[in-house]
């Protein structure tokens, strides 16, 4: 009897449990999805209106814009040159990483990962002061800033105007999404079992390298690397201080917009900065999203691709590393390192002319002002505690948002709604192929005719900052959720455990590795601070340190102490940025798939 | 129905519902008006706070709106675009639900504007021992003078003399073969030097002094052929490309420009800096130059009226304005003051031969051609 009762009261309470739980995940993908399209959708209805053009006229009109032909040409080259180089550079690494034993490998991982989330000014400073007059490349003859020496000479060669500015960019590029290559690579490599590799080179398919290389590791390794290179080419394509700063003499799409950007939306004036945020905003859109598409199915098959070993197990296999190993390795981490060095020297130099000559003296003076805030309106101490509080805000919305976004991916794969789970997963990089510019004025425009209020509130940057990270949570969840052992939860219902203790034991002990490392990426996406963008309306008492950086080098710097302070403050942001970091690594999982 | 095809429907639904209904063209629409004066103004609520619109300007140090604070028991808090057209462009953007009182930043080549559409409420602060310069072109009640100076053309002394090169004494010099690749302008479309320095031009050729003859856009046309260099902004025109001033010692120095424009008291600013030493000097060429007024004004629909205008007067007073060349790296607006002898600033800051010609009128009425005009001339591609 208390059988049947309990197996009653089962059938019931079963299918309304499942219905709440259903209606919580459709109210959360809709908040997401009219969170992240509405502002967006808003802002083009607002330019059909200014511009009178249609959605078509705008696509085919893009060929009067001013500068979009050229533009466009650029960004394709350069998001293709930068994903290739980022292979180029990034796949040694990640083989040689991930088929040793490393000592403090959660450190190298650490220091290999940093420059992705990077604010990109600090990267453009650091590589600026790499490539400067007096710099280490210009001493051995390149020199790829005033283009002379053996740059000289192929520009003139080859009639290519500038090719030390793209050289120098798409290096900057490769160095931003190095840790791509490794995220998505090394864990692949590193839990392969080794017998694989030994069979087949005994197997007539896998006698010479050529026929291992095409047997087995592009099998292997192919998606994992096309995975991480399309993702290269997104983030390069919609690249904008990085270019402003390396290559100025060029233009992306994203930077032609920003230069038009303000102007844009209102009706009788400037309507050319309306006609060609619209134009280059949709076509912008149209191939980030296939991008995103071509992404989402590269992951797919990277997931799914092989059984894979303990780690630990297969890098003690592979033994020490060898002399080659460590070689390349170290020129990663030098790689890596010499952009942060070069800021963080920067930030203790200051110039000094004395009778015409210019010397540069060692001072604190950059570190003073930058605590005092005496070259701004703001000191490093409360600019910190600003984007401390912001990111600690984006992170409470966007890893529960993201989280429940993933598990509802996960869902409607397992219950056979494929195309749904598709689209959904589509949808959760909606955020990274919508122009910044264009949901700044979405938001402005939306928040002006129904809550100008809302312009008041101080925690309102926090909701690009939302947008913009809750792709990379679901992007570190989905995989955790896919390599969950689904056994473990039904022990759990056999044991008769409660749902909530079912769901912890089952379930949560299995993504909190996962969900420490999404949660560090967006403590560290929301310090890289990409908000300042996104929102045309920036209040000063808001500032957070990476626009203190920002406001700070885009002063006029006829004061010498401007350059060493706005190296302090961006030194601060890298450390702070590292130690997250650092953090993130201790609780990624050996076998942690992907999770940038 | 399938459970499929219900939630397809749900999520159509939602969609499609937040996007028609709210936001419909009709519904956007009322937001504009014909007459730019005659659409609503929502006044912005009030908060206790005042808000100010404008641009990184360095002097605005937590230690000076304390004092502001202070005096007036004001709580101050800034919004920052990236320059003067930015200031523009948001108070054009929000203009029916502004979201500032204040506004510090826009010059006389963006008032017109400003005053045209209506986005400035008057102000009640007086103008008396203001320069009669800083009050030419605007001496109306909605904005006030806060800082000035003269745009125009620098040179780099050195690299002429290297390159034997002779001093322009008129700008169609500049279209000669030396100059070929040697000058960097701010694009005019951008930035607010670049906008100008086109009046400038404007007035120059409409003027022909001397044997000069054709017209602005045919010399704008002459020196991008010429391979001048455009950018979007004076920063990346002077600290990347030109080799006179103090971006030769910054990372990112491209070099290459002999000449730029730039304000021409900017060589003593260079001087300031670097103990008394500069290589950059201005080309005072009559009527090359345009006299730059950055004003400050009350915002239509501003909730904070009273304490906008205590912000105007203490922004003009003698104490706080007397510092501009310090603050700002311009001239004060305020009679009997003048640039610091410290280091050369006021040795090293020419007078430019200014004419008064480009009126807040001729503004209103042709900056907009003037900007296409300049587009079309350096399309040259």
């Amino acid at each position: 009897m208390i059988l049947v009762a309990g197996a009653t009261v089962k059938l019931r309470l079963k299918p309304s449990q499942s219905q709440v739980q259903n209606s919580f995940r459709t109210l959360v993908v809709a908040v997401f999805l009219i969170g992240t399209m509405l502002p967006f959708v808003y802002a083009f209805i607002r330019l059909k209106m200014v511009t009178g053009w249609t959605f078509w006229q705008a696509l085919s009109g893009f060929d009067t814009v001013y500068g979009g032909s050229e533009a466009l040409r650029f960004t394709l080259l350069e998001a293709f040159a930068s994903s290739m180089l980022t292979v180029i550079i990034g796949l040694p690494i990640a083989w040689f990483l991930s088929r040793h034993q490393w000592k403090r490998i959660r450190l190298l991982r650490a220091f290999l990962a940093v420059p992705f989330v990077t604010p990109a000014i600090v990267a453009a400073m650091g590589f600026l002061s790499l490539i400067r007059q007096d710099g280490i490349l210009t001493k051995i003859g390149i020199d790829l800033r005033l283009e002379e020496g053996v740059i000289g000479w192929f520009a003139e060669v080859s009639g290519w105007q500038h090719p030390g500015h793209f050289i120098a960019l798409i290096t900057a590029h490769a160095w931003f999404n190095l840790s791509l290559m490794i995220r998505f690579v090394e864990p692949t490599l590193s839990s392969l079992d080794p017998a694989w590799e030994e069979q087949l080179s005994m197997l007539p398919g896998g006698k010479t390298r050529i026929s291992r290389l095409k047997n087995l590791w592009i099998p292997v390794i192919g998606p994992a690397v096309l995975c991480a290179a399309s993702l290269s080419f997104l983030f390069s394509f919609t690249s904008f201080a990085l270019v402003k700063w390396l290559a100025p003499t060029s233009h992306t799409l994203e930077s032609l917009m920003a230069e038009a950007g303000s102007s844009a939306g209102i009706a009788g004036y400037r309507i050319e900065s309306s006609e060609l945020i619209y134009s280059v905003a949709l076509l912008q859109f149209l191939i980030l999203l296939l991008t995103l598409w071509i992404t989402a199915l590269l992951q797919k098959r990277y997931s799914e691709r092989l059984s894979l070993l303990s780690e630990q197990g297969v890098r003690k296999h592979h033994g020490p590393p060898s002399r080659l190993a460590k070689l390349v390795i170290l020129l990663g981490i030098l790689f890596t390192l010499l952009p942060f060095v070069s800021v963080l020297i920067s930030s203790f130099q200051a110039r000094k002319i004395t009778n015409g000559s210019v010397k540069y003296e060692w001072t604190l003076e950059g570190w003073s002002n930058a605590w005092s805030g005496d070259l701004s309106t703001m000191g490093v101490g409360e600019a910190m505690s600003n984007s401390i509080i912001y990111a600690l805000c984006t992170l409470i919305v966007a890893l529960p948002l993201g989280w429940i976004l993933a598990s509802t991916i996960f869902k409607l794969e397992q219950s056979g709604w494929s195309k749904s789970s598709k689209l959904l997963d589509l949808a959760c990089m909606l955020p990274l192929a919508i122009s910044a510019l264009m949901v700044g004025l979405g938001v402005l425009l939306g928040g002006l005719r129904w809550y100008p209020e809302m312009f008041n509130w101080f925690l309102l940057p926090v909701y690009p900052h939302v947008l913009l990270t809750v792709p990379f949570v679901v992007r570190v969840m989905l995989p955790a959720y896919h390599s969950l052992d689904p056994g473990y939860t039904e022990q759990c219902k056999m044991l008769n455990l409660s749902p909530l203790r079912t769901w912890h034991h089952g379930t949560f002990m299995f993504l909190r590795g996962p969900a420490v490392v999404a949660g560090s990426l967006t403590l560290a996406f929301s310090l890289g601070e990409f908000g300042a963008s996104w929102l045309l309306v920036r209040s000063g008492t808001w500032d957070t340190l990476s626009i203190v950086v920002d406001q700070l080098m885009s002063r006029p710097n006829f004061d010498p102490l401007i350059h060493p302070t706005a190296m302090a403050a961006a030194t601060m942001l890298m450390l702070l940025t590292f130690a997250l970091f650092l953090l993130a690594e201790r609780f990624r999982a050996h076998d942690q798939r992907s999770g940038f | 129905m399938n459970s499929k095809i219900k939630a397809y429907l749900f999520f159509t639904l939602l969609l499609t519902s937040s996007v028609s209904g709210c936001l419909s063209e009709e519904a956007l629409e009322s937001l504009e008006s014909e007459n730019p004066c005659t659409s609503e103004i929502q006044v912005r609520e009030s908060d206790g706070t005042l808000k100010i619109l404008t641009y990184d300007i360095a002097g605005f140090s937590d230690e000076l709106i304390a004092q502001f604070t202070d005096q007036t028991g004001v709580q101050v808090e800034f919004i920052r675009t990236d320059d003067a057209g930015g200031i523009l462009d948001q108070m054009m953007l929000t203009k029916s639900a502004p979201l500032a009182d204040l506004m510090i930043g826009l010059d006389n080549t963006y008032l017109p504007t400003a005053i045209q559409n209506c986005l400035l409420m008057e102000h009640s602060v007086s103008n008396e021992s203001f320069t009669t310069t800083s009050m030419e072109f605007y001496d109306g009640p909605l904005a006030l003078p806060f800082d000035e100076g003269d745009v125009c053309l620098n040179y780099d002394e050195d690299a002429l003399a290297a390159a034997n090169m002779s001093v322009p004494t008129s700008l169609w010099n500049l279209t000669e073969a030396e100059w070929n690749g040697k000058m960097t302008f701010p694009s005019p479309m951008t930035s607010s030097p670049g906008r100008a320095f086109l009046a400038a031009t404007v007035d120059y050729f409409a003027n022909s002094p001397g044997n000069e003859s054709g017209n602005m856009s045919s010399w704008w046309n002459a020196v991008a052929q010429n391979g001048a260099i455009f950018t979007s902004g004076w920063t990346e025109s002077y600290v990347n490309y030109y080799t006179g001033g103090y971006g030769e010692y910054m990372e990112g120095h491209i070099g290459g420009a002999y000449l730029t424009v730039s304000y021409c008291h900017s060589p003593g600013v260079e001087a300031y800096f670097s103990e008394n030493y500069t290589h950059s000097t201005s080309l005072v060429l009559p009527r090359a130059s345009f006299h730059q007024v950055e004003y400050t004004g009350i915002i239509n629909g501003a909730a904070e009226v009273t304490a906008a205008n205590q912000f105007i007067e203490f922004l003009t007073s003698i104490e706080v304005n007397g510092n501009m060349p310090d603050y700002n790296s311009m001239y004060s607006v305020r009679n009997d003051t003048d640039l610091p002898e410290t280091n050369g600033y006021r040795y090293h800051a020419d007078q430019a031969n200014v004419s008064t010609a480009i009126t807040q009128h001729l503004i209103e009425q042709n900056m907009d051609d003037w900007l296409e005009s300049w587009q079309n001339a350096v399309r040259i591609n």
